[in-house]
């Protein structure tokens, strides 16, 4: 049982990684990953050995940010993109750091409507497969590629030739 | 044929199964716009993934490793000791989530003094089951003999629980849990743990309350 909690450990950076996509903020994020911890260890039980880890994490830490992040995403709503932009300096840790070290991208992934930022997070940031990004999302396969393909094609207008 | 953009894209990020994969090859051929396109989608995925990368590689905070890493700290066994191993992992399994504090792990196992000293050896040395002093160090729980003929027993206390037993030089940590104060299912999770570790080293029944006052007189010696 010891191994269900190593092999976490081990996820913990990528599970930020993905918290940060979902939720743009650098505290929220980490808030959500708390959360997303405090249930997969209550959960334990109904993980499967044998099937992929990273994406039940994933799962979970998706449905908590829809089941409580309503608030907070009303409240970043309320914010210009440029100011949400600049929020995400505000404690200045590592991972903040390196959030405002990625810049237009992060601007540009902010951008984003949700649906579509989900699906860009999972496929080219966590870099799974459209069957395993669909799946996190309870979405069919055809409802992944087109929220990826709207996705992208907004990414690439606004990071421009360079991207 | 046309090639639409969801199709275009899965060829980029490999998804297409091969005759798939070939149509959109020969399209491209023909269609120097398909082709950049395609570099386009991953030149994109490239710069992303590389942004992101920077989030992976930064140190995760204490405070979330610290949920993870390990709830019950399996204390230093001696080789006759062996048969509770069974014990610990079960405890393990049972303690789910119980969070150690970064400060109270042991730097290594063969670092760890598992000695006992101070108020909690005056607690298991003198406090019976029944009779718990208000404000005492530690509360004790279970007194039993384990199968090596020792007595031994657990306790709690603020923010830990365990299972000591006596050795001819005092007592010993045989199992240890840190028990955050607040949250009463860690604490429920704890003391199951150290239940159910103390049933595996257990031989026969738990001390009655005669029986643990005699173990008291005999001074906990094993003889």
């Amino acid at each position: 049982m010891r191994g269900f909690e190593t092999d976490l450990l081990a996820l913990l950076p990528r599970l930020r990684r993905f918290a940060l996509s979902l939720s743009r903020d650098a505290a929220d994020a980490d808030d959500l990953c708390q959360a997303s911890l405090e249930r997969a260890l209550k959960a334990r039980a109904q993980w499967r050995p044998g099937t992929r880890l990273d994406s039940w994490m994933y799962r979970i830490m998706r449905n908590i940010w829809i089941d409580e992040g309503r608030a907070r995403t009303r409240r970043a709503k309320v914010l210009a993109p440029e100011e949400a932009g600049e929020q995400a300096g505000y404690a200045g840790d590592a991972a903040i750091e390196a959030q405002v070290a990625m810049g237009d991208v992060a601007r540009a992934m902010a951008s984003l409507p949700d649906e579509q930022r989900e699906a860009v997070a999972l496929v080219l940031v966590e870099g799974l497969a459209y069957k395993e990004a669909a799946e996190v999302l309870d979405v069919p396969m055809g409802t992944l590629t087109s929220r990826l393909v709207r996705g992208r094609q907004a990414l690439m207008r606004e990071l421009g030739e360079a991207a | 044929m046309t090639i639409d953009p969801e199709m275009l894209m899965a060829y980029a990020d490999g998804e297409l199964d091969d005759l798939a994969a070939k149509r959109v090859e020969r399209a491209i051929e023909a269609d120097p716009a398909l082709a950049e396109q395609v570099r386009q989608h991953r030149l994109l995925t490239a710069r992303v993934a590389a942004s992101y990368a920077r989030v992976a590689a930064a140190p995760v905070p204490g405070h979330l490793a610290d949920m993870l890493r390990s709830n019950v700290v399996p204390l230093p066994t001696r080789e006759r000791r062996r048969h509770w191993a069974t014990g610990l992992a079960m405890a393990a399994s049972l303690a789910i989530g119980l969070v150690v504090g970064r400060g109270l792990l042991p730097a290594s196992d063969s670092g760890f003094d598992p000695r006992i000293s101070g108020e909690l050896a005056q607690a298991l040395d003198t406090q019976l089951a029944s009779v718990q002093p208000a404000g005492a160090a530690a509360r004790v729980g279970l007194s039993f003999r384990a199968r090596d003929g020792r007595y031994c027993r657990s306790y709690e206390q603020a923010e830990a629980a365990g299972i000591a037993c006596r050795e001819d030089d005092g007592w010993t940590q045989r199992h240890w849990i840190a028990v955050p104060r607040q949250d009463t299912q860690y604490r429920q999770a704890g003391a199951n743990g150290i239940a159910a570790a103390a049933q595996a080293m257990m031989a026969g029944e738990p001390l009655d309350a005669a029986g643990e006052r005699a173990a008291r007189e005999a001074g906990w010696r094993a003889e």
